[in-house]
């Protein structure tokens, strides 16, 4: 096993300064001061640059200081890190540091308070965890715009004074998706879907709402979804392949730029560029009336954009980027995105200098090198441990064939991300049923085919399933419960994981997996993988 | 028929060879047609409900074998290049080839394998002492990553012709061979700027009887086909302007890629002119 790692040394990044668990401990003790500044509700100005020390030849970085509320008058300096489950979440800001006031990103555009912000924090990998989104409501007696009842609550016509009015959000760190049904093509021609939808289950109301229901003047179905990171987003869009080999066709062309598209943004793929996207979340999650300011859109893409995220130190394993490693957001500021893994490009050789006899590492405890080995072993396993992967649309729907015996980075492609480099839209079985884990606090829709078209490849004509996905976005059978394959990394500042939260922690995503393809992994390589998974 | 056992690469099974009979009775040839006839035995067609056998040579290895119910021989048809689904029908097409047994049934190479719409069991079968073969891409059915810089096509140029096949009742663009084709045309359209590209779209409408069942193509199939091709011709920034996109039926077989004749009546040509008024080829 390790001689693949041991050959592939080349890839080892330069060696860097390491940085000891001390370090963090203050870390952890500031956020914890940034915290309860948010809590009288007025975080400090300039706060976040408040304790500014050396990094990597003489960088200035931040460590946390907790939530960032929207109008305020802060620098988001060029690096800020947090502690999170297992150690420490980075944010760098590669264009160097920015003021947010006047900052699009961190301002509240519309009318009810939000900013981009609000949902992509610094301290959770820029998308929010449920331990903030309650500590938030704590802070502010759920007054907080986070909670603001479009899409903050379970459905905007409860009484949003009620704790259970957002149960969602507080349990799950879910936010209400509404898409209009049927939809619409990018040129807003309405599309005629393959399916009829009958809410089975409507446990937060929104479905049969007589406002915001699926039989409302403006049909709206209502699915429950996380943030997915507002970082590393050159990966995001990269086009590394031009063809959609799920689709069976070149990937689609942007009008506006001419240029390709990823296929890889949101869970159901509703938005093809950073543009649109930033268009639909102003729109929806801010309250933006009337046409967003053009000049805002672009602000805020570029800085989005400009963000990168990764884990930076774990508590037992020490710093990501110490003895060659080159864990941490620098590195995928400065990597190639788009880059299929492959012999001469495996994956994760961020970490593969730690496999090398390091005579010249005296500083390293036992319990960090046992660490990073585990973590070796966690990598190993992804991109080598075969299972027959089965019954998910969008990969044994292809020429593939079902089943087809790979591995995790089959799906999970992308050098750095572990993102598809071809679009990922798939179903590995996280929302439809019957292999959906129980989750009763979300709605339940009845999807039928009509019959002149080919059904769901693998759960036939009537599918039960907790959030269509991709199949919102195209009406088609074949891609109901598809959802995209979000970026690998930062998991450890963001949890729960998957699309509609249904995994608590990172073993409880690799439990998932374990179960849903048969794998057999043992409890070792279960650690090892969720080892591997939180120094992502 | 006699099957060899497992890890007798050796022993052959006992079917005639019958040097081009396929590729010798089909006419038009295009750029993806091999330029020199194999040696064949006969084809075998058949509808099965496939197995596949777990065996584990590393990732997209695995083999898929099906029997013959008209003859009982069990084939090895894992060698596609659209595989088949568990608990779904399958139709065969395919050719013997002397090769070793190594997955538990006669070897049919070339093969496609088409999945059906009817259900039958799922069934996964262990390796048992089966070794299987690892996968295999073939390079010349890979697209380069998106940021390498390739030269276009040199000149002289004249007209040119390719064909891109589907599985019976698809009109789905098979991956690692439908986007190599399309890049190549994209590729010599740009270069050789032609004033028309024709995309005919064709569907094997006439009915035939395989293992007892029905088989036909509705001539629908036909259009979507050749709408597909031009979608993603258009995808890949040949003007639609010089395209002209038309559909037929009950089309003739032709020589594309192994030459097999029916899965060749599931094609959509297309033709790259470079000037008007040249006689058909
Ligand atoms: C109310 C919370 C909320 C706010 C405010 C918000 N977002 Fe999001 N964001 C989400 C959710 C939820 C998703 C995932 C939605 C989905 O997958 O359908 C998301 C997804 C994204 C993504 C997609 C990332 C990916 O990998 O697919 C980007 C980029 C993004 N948001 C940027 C922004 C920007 C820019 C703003 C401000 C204009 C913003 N968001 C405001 C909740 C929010
Ligand atoms: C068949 C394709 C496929 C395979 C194989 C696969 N994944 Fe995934 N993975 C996905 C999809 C699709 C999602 C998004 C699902 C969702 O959000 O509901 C996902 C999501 C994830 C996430 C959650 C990310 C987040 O931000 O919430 C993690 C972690 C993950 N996969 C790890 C793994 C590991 C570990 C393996 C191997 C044991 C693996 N995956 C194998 C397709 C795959």
């Amino acid at each position: 096993m390790d001689q693949t790692i041991m050959s592939a040394r080349t890839f080892a990044g330069p060696h860097q300064r390491r940085r000891g668990s001390r370090h963090h401990r203050r870390c952890a003790a500031l956020s914890i001061a940034g915290a309860l500044a948010a809590v009288s509700g007025m975080a400090p100005a300039g706060a976040g640059s408040a304790a500014v020390a050396p990094y990597h030849g003489g960088t200035a970085h931040s460590t946390g200081t907790g939530y960032w509320t929207p109008n305020s008058a802060r620098t988001f300096p060029r690096l800020v890190e947090y502690p999170d489950a297992t150690g420490t979440i980075a944010v760098l800001n590669a264009d160097g540091p920015t003021a947010t006031r006047g900052n699009p990103f961190f301002t509240a555009l519309g009318t009810n308070g939000r900013a981009c912000v609000t949902c992509h924090q610094p301290d959770d990998g820029m998308s929010v965890s449920v331990a903030t989104i309650r500590a938030r409501w704590r802070a502010t007696g759920g007054r907080d715009p986070l909670f603001a009842a479009i899409d903050g609550s379970n459905c905007p016509s409860l009484p949003q004074n009620l704790r259970k009015s957002h149960s969602l959000l507080l349990h799950h760190g879910l936010f209400r998706i509404a898409r209009p049904w049927p939809p619409r093509d990018p040129d807003g021609r309405v599309i005629t879907p393959q399916f009829t939808i009958q809410v089975v289950r409507d446990p937060t109301g929104c479905n049969l709402d007589p406002k915001y229901g699926l039989y409302s003047r403006h049909p709206m179905i209502s699915v429950f979804r996380r943030p997915r990171p507002a970082a590393n987003l050159k990966y995001v869009t990269a086009v590394g392949f031009t063809f959609d080999p799920k689709d069976g066709l070149p990937l689609p062309i942007d009008p506006e730029t001419g240029l390709r598209m990823s296929g890889n943004i949101l869970a159901d793929a509703r938005a093809g560029t950073l543009k649109a996207q930033v268009l639909d979340a102003m729109r929806t999650h801010l309250q933006v009336r009337g046409n967003p300011n053009p000049a805002d859109v672009a602000k805020v893409i570029a800085f989005e954009s400009s963000l990168y995220t990764a884990q930076i130190a774990d508590r037992v394993g020490g710093s990501l980027t110490a003895d060659g490693a080159t864990g941490g957001p620098e590195a995928l500021a400065t990597g190639k995105p788009g880059e299929l893994n492959s012999p001469q490009h495996p994956q994760w050789s961020e970490f593969f200098a730690w496999a090398r006899k390091n005579r010249a590492r005296p500083s390293a405890t036992p319990a960090e090198r046992a660490f990073r080995a585990s973590v070796l072993r966690g990598i190993e396993l992804f991109t080598k441990k075969t299972f027959l992967v089965r019954d998910s649309a969008g990969l044994n729907s292809m020429n593939f064939g079902n089943p087809v015996r790979n591995t995790c980075n089959f799906c999970h492609n992308m050098n750095r991300t572990g993102m598809d480099v071809a679009p990922g839209q798939v179903d590995i079985g996280t929302t439809n049923e019957p292999r959906a884990d129980p989750q009763p606090g979300l709605p339940l829709f009845k999807l039928t085919c009509a019959p002149q078209f080919p059904p769901q490849p693998f759960l036939g004509r009537v599918v039960y399933t907790h959030d269509p996905g991709y199949a919102l976005t195209t009406g088609k059978c074949a891609d109901i419960g598809k959802i995209t394959i979000q970026s690998l990394r930062g998991l450890a500042a963001r949890p729960p994981y998957f699309s509609n939260g249904s995994a608590p922690t990172i073993r409880a995503v690799v439990d998932f997996y374990n179960r849903r393809y048969r794998i057999g992994l043992t409890e070792r390589e279960k650690r090892d993988l969720t080892n591997f998974l939180s120094v992502l | 028929m006699n099957l060899p056992r497992p890890h007798d690469p050796r022993k052959r099974h006992g079917i005639a060879l019958i040097a081009g009979a396929v590729f010798a009775s089909v006419v038009p040839t295009f750029a993806n047609t091999p330029t020199k006839p194999p040696i064949r035995a006969a084809p075998v067609t058949f509808v099965s409900c496939p197995i596949y056998r777990d065996t584990d040579q590393g990732p997209k290895s695995g083999c898929w074998l099906a029997d013959d119910y008209a003859t009982g021989v069990r084939y090895d048809i894992g060698q596609g290049r659209t595989k088949p689904q568990v608990g779904r029908m399958v139709l065969v097409e395919g050719i013997p080839a002397p090769a070793p047994n190594l997955c538990g049934g006669a070897v049919l190479k070339p093969v496609h394998t088409s999945p059906l719409a009817s259900t039958c069991p799922a069934v996964i079968l262990p390796a048992e002492n089966f070794p299987g073969r690892p996968f295999v891409l073939r390079l010349d059915h890979v697209l380069p990553p998106a940021d390498v810089v390739r030269p276009l096509p040199q000149g002289p140029f004249a007209n040119k012709r390719w064909a891109i096949e589907f599985d019976y009742r698809s009109d789905f663009l098979a991956y690692q061979y439908s986007e190599v084709i399309l890049d190549a045309i994209a590729r010599y359209v740009r270069a050789s700027h032609p004033i028309e590209v024709r995309v005919e779209g064709y569907a094997a409408t006439r009915p035939y009887v395989v293992s007892g069942m029905r088989l036909v193509e509705p001539p629908q199939l036909a259009e979507d086909r050749a709408d597909r091709v031009a979608r993603a011709l258009r995808r890949l920034g040949v003007d639609r302007k010089i395209m002209r996109v038309r559909s037929s039926v009950n089309p003739r077989p032709a020589a594309i890629d192994d030459g097999l004749a029916q899965p060749s009546l599931r094609r959509v040509t297309i033709r790259v002119e470079l000037a008007r008024n040249r006689p058909e080829r």
